[in-house]
């Protein structure tokens, strides 16, 4: 049995769980667009007055930041490891995800599922419309094409450190503040890079790659030739990270302990 | 011959660090950590055969656990051989797990919020099981359980004894030829050990089952194993059949006397001084059992010389119980060769 067939049984059992409560999902499916108000809000007003920042406009802040949301949205879907260490190595919980026939990342990836912040792509995308009126962007046939890759490469940067920082709990289970430490530098992604200094640049960069799920792919749709070449690395740089992250888990799932007694 | 389970001088540490107290332990702890190796499976090696029930047993800590994970690919060895249903368990772990079934009585295997009938299901589609024997053999195995009424519920609305019965039925959906129990009887009452039982040693018959199990209920291994494997601080001390056991063990008996009034230990002792009788005070001074060798004549005879000079007040005659056997075992560290 293929891992698409399973995802969808998976995925099946979701919804139907999920609807049985659902109270619980419109609130979180609220809260989630509340989140993202404020972050927009956010961006309306600090740039509100500088009509130019380091050569971008402030519709050109709002489109990036509609982009990020949507790989972002993408990885909060599927990506819920952030309390991987106190939830399945603490709790001993890999001990069953292990006698399982599935790869163990994969597994948790569909138990920890929240199709509901996918609902965060339908704010991206309006946003994106919205502002790329304002800008009078147009699109082409291809386009569409170049979008989705380039999400996904965003999607995968963000999984790959993720995945990568949880694979920390394989060696040590003690608490760390590295997973909201890491949240919050992700979020520097959906703000132009070249605000920043050089050294904050080359990290976001080639270190903690967050530039590559906001700035670099949008400027491909914002049509500013100068960042194309990191426009189309985004895929690669995803494949690379997130390649990497899995094969640290790999490693780290041999060097699990099971629960301490 | 071919072993299901083939192990050669398996071993697992943990290491465990401890840091120093203050600022400077914690500097000094930058550079060197101060650890502890601690050996939880000390080079066993064991061989099981297809379709035999082996009981996996010794106090806690003894590391029980710890070889049912290197056995089931949880665990990675630290050293050793280990070869199970052909397989190397850590190496191909996704393809060695189809062939196993795991059951860990301390920790569920099944999904908390969602009803045991649809963990059933998502379990019966990752082990693409095919509908027509899911369908008879579940039958069959919900049935022996008694879990029909439960199949709505959700697992996390489960008393202990429910719960451990539908992990048990979540662990056969695709009906492994090697079954692992670590403690499934834990805490369960003894109509629900009963079921499992009954269909362990069901599947056992029916398809031939090889299954090993621990426990802290030697009634568990006595109504299903014919071999016991003991372990003690990490190594084997015991492995051959429980009936063996016994016989070494367990040759003796007890007679249990309450007499009507207090009696000492010499006293005991010289009444039944042409026998070699082992005299033991119970929970007060008029509470004495004298262990003997299993002999007619001799049992006769103890039972006379102290009935013709004391008066009694109840009289008991048991065989030595395995639990005592094994208690016995411990304390001596060793094993008798009969
Ligand atoms: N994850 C772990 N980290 C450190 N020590 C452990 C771990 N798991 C087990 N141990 C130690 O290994 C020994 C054997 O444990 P275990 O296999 O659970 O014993 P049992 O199942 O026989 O009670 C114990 O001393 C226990 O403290
Ligand atoms: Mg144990």
């Amino acid at each position: 049995m293929s891992y698409l067939s399973i995802f969808f049984q998976y995925a099946g059992q979701y919804l139907k769980t999920r609807l049985t409560y659902r109270a619980d999902m419109l609130v979180e499916i609220f809260s989630d667009l509340l989140f993202q108000a404020v972050n927009l809000i956010f961006i309306l007003v600090v740039f509100g007055h500088t009509s130019l920042l380091s050569g971008w406009s402030k519709d050109e802040m709002v489109f990036i930041y509609g982009f990020f949301l949507v790989p972002f949205a993408i990885f909060g879907a599927f990506f819920n490891i952030w309390d991987f260490t106190d939830r399945y190595i603490v709790k001993g919980e890999m001990d069953r995800i292990l006698t399982r026939p599935i790869h163990s990342l994969f597994q948790i990836i569909l138990e920890r599922m929240e199709l509901e912040s996918l609902f965060g792509v339908i704010t991206g995308l309006g946003i994106m419309f919205y502002s790329g009126r304002q800008l009078g962007l147009s699109l082409h046939w291809y386009d569409p094409f170049v979008f989705v890759v380039l999400v996904a490469g965003g999607a995968l940067v963000y999984a790959g450190i993720f995945v990568a920082l949880a694979s920390i709990g394989f060696w040590s289970d003690s608490k760390t503040d590295i997973m909201p430490t890491m949240y919050n530098i992700g979020n520097y992604g959906r703000y132009p890079v070249n605000i920043y200094n050089r050294i904050i640049r080359y990290v976001l960069t080639w270190i903690l790659p967050f530039a590559f799920v906001g700035v670099y792919p949008s400027a491909y749709f914002l049509g500013r030739d100068e960042w194309y070449g990191y426009a189309f690395f985004t895929p690669v740089i995803g494949v690379i990270f997130f390649g990497l992250s899995v094969v640290l888990w790999n490693y780290g799932v041999t060097k699990y302990r099971g629960a301490g007694n | 011959m071919d072993y299901i389970i083939d192990v050669k001088e398996l071993r697992k540490e943990f290491t465990s660090h401890s840091s120093r107290s203050g600022l400077k332990g914690a500097f000094r702890d930058l550079f060197t950590r101060n650890y502890t190796i601690k050996t939880a499976v000390d080079d066993i090696s064991l061989q099981i055969k297809k379709g035999e029930m082996v009981g996996y047993i010794g106090e806690n800590g003894a590391g029980k656990s710890t070889t049912i994970k290197m056995l089931t690919g949880i665990l990675t060895p630290t050293s050793g051989h280990v070869r199970v249903n052909g397989m190397n368990p850590h190496k191909d772990r996704e393809q060695f797990v189809r062939s196993i079934g795991v059951v860990f009585g301390q920790r569920s295997q099944l999904w908390w919020d969602i009803a045991v009938q649809e963990s059933f299901r998502l379990l019966k589609k990752v082990y693409n099981v095919p509908d027509d024997f899911y369908n008879t053999h579940m039958a069959d195995v919900i049935e022996t359980l008694a879990i029909e009424p439960l199949l709505d519920k959700p697992v996390r609305k489960l008393s202990l004894g429910q719960r451990m019965r539908c992990e048990l039925a979540a662990a056969l959906i695709h009906n492994p030829p090697l079954l692992f129990l670590d403690e499934p009887t834990i805490g369960l009452d003894v109509l629900v050990k009963l079921k499992i039982r009954e269909l362990l040693k069901e599947i056992n018959a029916k398809y031939g089952t090889t299954i090993l199990l621990t426990t802290h209920d030697l009634s568990d291994i006595e109504a299903l194993c014919e071999r016991v494997i003991m372990l003690d601080e990490g190594k084997i001390i015991y492995d051959g059949a429980l009936r063996q056991l016994r016989e070494n063990w367990g040759e003796g008996k007890q007679i249990q006397f309450a007499f009507a009034e207090e009696a000492t230990h010499t006293e005991l002792q010289s009444l039944t001084h042409d026998h070699l009788v082992v005299w033991e005070q119970g929970s007060n001074a008029s509470n004495w059992t004298a262990s003997v060798e299993n002999n007619e004549d001799i049992i006769s005879s103890v039972i006379g010389q102290v009935v013709g000079a004391k008066k009694i007040a109840d009289l008991k005659i048991v065989e030595i119980t395995t639990e005592e056997i094994i208690r016995n075992i411990y304390e001596e560290g060793v094993i008798r060769n009969g």
